[in-house]
């Protein structure tokens, strides 16, 4: 607590204003053109939103962006992330993140705590043509504070419910712009088992950007150490408290250094990005999520990659014609090792009671006598990526006119190396056990071909009211389940020990092998027509649309496996959807709404799971200015839903809302305020998920009082 | 007188070729590919292209046969390996005879009293097996052919 104090006297806060949905000016986006030329869907969300809104985490952009759902459940690796309709619960996320035009490649970084962010764009539907690679529900594009901002240095302190700390801070000097931040909290949710709190967090991220001239640097670094998986059983329909037997937490340590310089040619600017991406975590989980001695996972991964990419575009913003033209490239490699060691209750209900079943008793039964039985799983997976793109704009009176194509080859090779570890006896033959290793070793390589085009039309019916229409294609990278690698291997043991003993089954069990872990691209068509209207402090778009997704990206319970799940190209979906946002900002007032509707199904019958039909955000504000002093008052709504939990539709979570509020009082330099989160203490269900034949839920946090303190030096 | 003898000379040399005793086949190790015919409820009950595998020892005095993915009832969800140790080989100029009264077989990983053998019976000869023994009181034959 007093650390954080000293870290909050350090640094950052807000500084200018910038506000939300249209703004009229360049982003961080490779489009080059401003946001409101843009004919696609787009949120900015300025500086002064974020702050009040107690938005330092991607996640709480949920429903404030229309159609985005972020779930806060798990941990900061999972991310999950819908947009559209589209997303899954595991690998590539179906967003890009972009933080100072540095790409995040790796999904497992995209969950940090923002320091000094003045502004979050979120470019809707796909955008491969421009950003490649996962961008295929949209983009989002954070900027952070630069040295040019000339923003005067400032320190945040929080403090509240669950004894969380948040301490935050930034200065700038000269071409330096430092920001830091820091967050602990000890959890909301206790384990019944352990009667500790299951879901503590601890984390440190730091940012230093130097500008000069065409060229800036940007090194970030975020640390962090926390529990996770608040899972409770669900027990004849209701849901039970958080009660596992052990341990489960993540860390991550993720370090970014990017480069950026721009090259002014007498026609043409040239940007040129380089970033160099590590990232280290180790992840520990309790996988069946019961008291019981089942299984556990222990995830490790050490991964880095490069990313370059040169951009050419015209110089004049104005021109007739501005073509965009780049290339990019990246290489990653990752070296994880996810050892999954059974138990005495999973050796004896998943592994000797599956092989049991099919001896007849008479004949004997087999033992593995063990405490523990691991198996080891390792992986080296190198992918890679190029991309040549084009992009031509024309202003032509009152039409600009988009067309785009981004031709992109990705390849992936993975080598793994597993291995199982037992001792095993048949009753009554052998008369005592017999030490057993299975290796399971190998390589699996994928390569494929992208073509993504774009043709868009925005027409300026008069200054304030512009209508658009866009064709757009996205994908999400294909890769290789890693996860069902310890199903693998189980079945490979089983299938092994059989063997060894002399006895097989006549149905022999099934199983998939490393051969066919691979997953294809997910690809997007995107339809949409849209209308954007601002006049004055009013401002406010509505969107259209329809998303054929091809070679849909679903999780399974492959047949014959026990705990496994592995995604798999299921087939064919449709998202069909409306989205409307506004802003309207009379005199001290400040009201701002965003709301979407999206029917998402596999090929037009059941809802996909895991997607709200509805996201809604309503937010209310208004400033008292008393002398220097400025009371400040916002309260917001936000909800979503209703979901389905599982492809059959049976399992619904009803749609609701959550009511937060903000109280602040400025003065001077200072600002004191009071926030609180899910005020009603509505209670919702951010996940559900069957283990082993049981069902799991994990809870939305509880209500949140936080009291804060601002200081701008 | 000289085609007399030379006769006889020669009628010798192949008497004396005639009277040299054949020499008993040698046991080695061999494959057999068959059918299993297991006596169940008084019918018999066929495990069809089951392999056989025949071992001697070193010494050619015994031997053993592994009979691969045998069920020895319809209704078996699983075949199993069975391994018939110290079977006694003995050879002829004709074939190979296998003979054994009674041992514990070797089957999921250690010996299986369940199913004790008796009554062995079976030879080898030129490229065929048969055999005939009980597993426990399942009356069981094989019939294969070099593979």
């Amino acid at each position: 607590m007093t650390g954080a104090f000293f870290i909050s006297l350090a640094l950052l806060s807000s500084p200018v204003v910038t506000d939300t949905l249209q703004e009229s000016r360049v982003t961080a986006l490779k489009e080059g053109i401003p946001t409101a030329r843009l004919a696609s869907s787009v949120t900015v969300l300025g500086a002064s939103v974020i702050q009040k809104t107690g938005t330092y985490r991607p996640g709480q952009l949920s429903a404030m962006v229309p159609g985005l759902y972020i779930p806060d459940y798990g941990a900061s690796l999972t991310s999950t992330i819908y947009l559209r309709g589209l997303g899954s619960r595991m690998e590539n996320p179906v967003m890009g993140l972009y933080v100072d035009g540095i790409p995040v490649l790796d999904k497992n970084a995209y969950d940090f705590d923002w320091e000094a962010v003045q502004g979050a764009t979120l470019l809707r539907g796909p955008q491969g043509t421009l950003y490649g690679r996962n961008a295929m529900g949209g983009v989002l594009s954070l900027r952070t504070l630069s040295p040019s901002d000339g923003a005067r240095p400032s320190a945040l302190l929080e403090y509240g419910t669950a004894n969380t700390v948040r301490a935050a801070g930034f200065f700038t000097a000269g071409n330096h712009a430092f920001s830091a931040s820091f967050r602990h909290t000890d959890g909301f949710f206790r384990n019944t088992f352990s009667g500790a709190l299951c879901d503590p967090y601890n984390g440190l991220s730091l940012r230093w950007k130097w500008e000069k001239g065409n060229y800036s640097n940007i090194l970030s670094a975020s640390l962090s150490s926390e529990g996770g998986f608040a899972y409770g059983q669900v027990v004849d329909g209701v849901p039970m408290p958080v009660n596992y037997n052990d341990e489960a937490g993540y860390r991550r340590l993720s370090v970014i250094e990017g480069f950026r310089m721009k090259q002014e040619l007498p026609l043409f600017e040239v940007e040129g990005t380089a970033s160099l991406q590590l990232l280290a975590d180790d992840m520990q989980m309790d996988q069946d999520y019961t008291a019981r001695p089942v299984f556990t996972l222990q995830q490790t991964q050490l991964s880095g990659a490069v990313t370059a990419e040169v951009l050419a575009r015209r110089k004049e913003k104005d021109a007739i014609w501005h073509p965009v033209t780049g290339f990019f490239t990246f290489y990653k490699l990752n070296r994880q090792k996810a050892p999954v060691h059974f138990k005495r209750v999973g050796i004896q209900e998943l592994i000797l009671d599956n092989a049991n079943k099919n001896i007849p008793s008479d004949i004997g039964y087999l033992s593995i006598p063990d405490e523990q039985m691991p198996i080891y799983s390792g992986f080296l997976t190198g992918s890679w990526n190029a991309a040549l793109f084009h992009q031509s704009v024309f202003r032509l009176g009152r039409w600009t006119l988009t067309a785009g194509l981004r031709l992109d080859y990705e390849g992936a090779s993975m080598d793994y190396d597993c291995l199982a570890q037992l001792h095993y006896q048949f009753v009554p033959t052998m008369k005592a056990a017999k030490p057993f290793e299975v290796p399971y070793r190998g390589n699996v390589t994928h390569h494929y071909f992208q073509v993504l085009p774009k043709v868009s039309a925005l027409f300026e019916a008069t200054d304030r009211l512009r209508f658009f229409g866009t064709v757009s294609k996205g994908y999400r990278a294909g890769g290789f389940n890693t996860q069902i690698f310890s199903d693998i291997l189980q079945y490979q043991t089983m299938t092994a020990l059989m063997k060894d003993l002399g006895v097989y089954l006549d149905k022999p069990m099934v199983s998939v092998v490393a051969g066919n872990t691979e997953y294809n691209p997910e690809k997007a068509w995107n339809f949409e027509v849209g209308a954007r209207y601002g006049k004055g402090n009013f401002r406010a778009d509505a969107a259209l649309y329809w998303i054929e997704v091809r070679d849909q990206q679903l999780t399974v319970f492959p047949e014959g496996m026990t705990t496994g799940r592995m995604m798999t190209n299921a087939g064919r979906s449709r998202s069909l959807g409306a989205e409307g946002q506004l802003l309207w900002q009379p005199g001290n007032w400040r009201l701002q709404a965003s709301y979407a509707y999206c029917h998402a199904s596999m090929e037009g019958k059941a809802l996909l799971p895991y997607v709200p039909v509805h996201t809604v955000f309503a937010l209310a504000g208004y400033h008292f200015p008393i002398g220097k002093t400025v009371l400040s008052a916002d309260a917001s709504l936000r909800g979503a839903g209703p979901f389905c939990w599982n492809e059959e539709n049976s399992l619904r979570e009803p749609f609701t809302l959550q009511a937060d509020a903000r109280i602040g009082l400025s003065y001077s330099h200072i600002e004191l305020y009071v926030r609180g989160q899910n005020l009603v203490g509505t209670a919702t269900h951010s996940f559900y998920f069957k283990s082993m034949g049981n069902e799991f839920l994990a809870q939305g946090k509880p209500r949140q009082l936080i009291i804060g303190l601002t200081y701008k030096f | 007188m000289k085609i007399t003898n030379l006769f006889t000379f020669a009628a010798a040399l192949l008497l004396l070729a005639c009277n040299k005793p054949a020499q008993p086949v040698i046991p080695q190790e061999s494959n057999f590919k068959g059918t299993v015919t297991v006596i169940y409820q008084d019918a018999p009950f066929d495990n069809e292209n089951i392999e056989v595998n025949f071992k001697p020892s070193a010494d050619g005095k015994t031997g053993s046969l592994t009979i691969y993915q045998i069920k020895f009832v319809p209704q078996m969800p699983v075949t199993i390996d069975v391994t018939i140790p110290n079977i006694n080989v003995t050879s002829t100029p004709e074939q190979i005879n296998l003979e054994c009264a009674r041992v514990i077989p070797l089957a999921m990983g250690g010996e299986y009293p369940r199913y004790t053998v008796t009554d062995l019976k079976g030879s080898i000869v030129g490229k065929e097996i048969s055999f005939s023994l009980n597993f426990g009181s399942v009356p069981t034959s094989y019939k294969g052919k070099l593979e």
